[in-house]
């Protein structure tokens, strides 16, 4: 097993584990702010490590571009998420604050 | 089998947990779990797309990725107001 391999199987294997222990603290934790914390992990730290093995498995190649395109979205789309999330939440649970304000 | 169809795989795992918080929670659990099951399913493609050297395969996982950002900003600008 070259050095290279063993990279790319430590970086999948941390990604594997980062993803198993976010969705088990997605499953345990009470409230959706509580478990909004869990998503970070899948969403941002998860998809630049599989982008990382990929991109030393295959080295710069149309593979690894489109790789890195999908999880561009991903880490783009992550924290518009969580916000989105959280302020849906809020509003259902309190209300519009805005409309308070006036 | 290499690592990366091994990697998919324990995804694809985590997935259970996440679903049993969809079945079980609210809604506002569920959406924060379909959110992070949305996040795994686009590496899970993209893993199984290199573990089977499948060039061709790598677009599904930009083309779902375009699409579940999209689907999961819809789902809470509705549940924020009106379901």
């Amino acid at each position: 097993m070259s050095p290279r391999e063993i990279i790319v199987y430590l970086l999948l294997g941390l990604a594997a584990l980062i993803v198993l222990a976010s969705s088990a603290g997605i499953l345990v934790m009470r409230d959706p702010y509580q478990k909004l914390h869990y998503v970070s992990p899948v969403a941002v730290v998860a998809p630049v490590v599989v982008g990382l093995a990929v991109l030393i498995q295959s080295g710069f190649t149309e593979d690894s571009a489109q790789t890195w395109l999908a999880l561009v979205f991903v880490l783009a789309g992550g924290p518009v998420l969580t916000h989105a999330t959280i302020r849906a939440a809020r509003i259902r649970a309190e209300g519009d604050w805005r409309a308070r304000r006036r | 089998m290499n690592g990366f169809v091994i990697a998919a795989i324990a995804m694809l795992a985590a997935i259970i947990p996440c679903g049993i918080a969809v079945v079980r929670g609210k809604v506002m659990d569920a959406l924060v779990a379909y959110e992070a099951i949305s996040a795994i399913v686009v590496m899970v493609l993209i893993l199984l797309a290199e573990g089977f050297k499948r060039s061709g395969e790598f677009e599904l996982g930009v083309l779902l990725a375009v699409l579940l950002f999209g689907s999961g900003l819809v789902f809470a600008r509705f549940l924020e107001r009106w379901l």
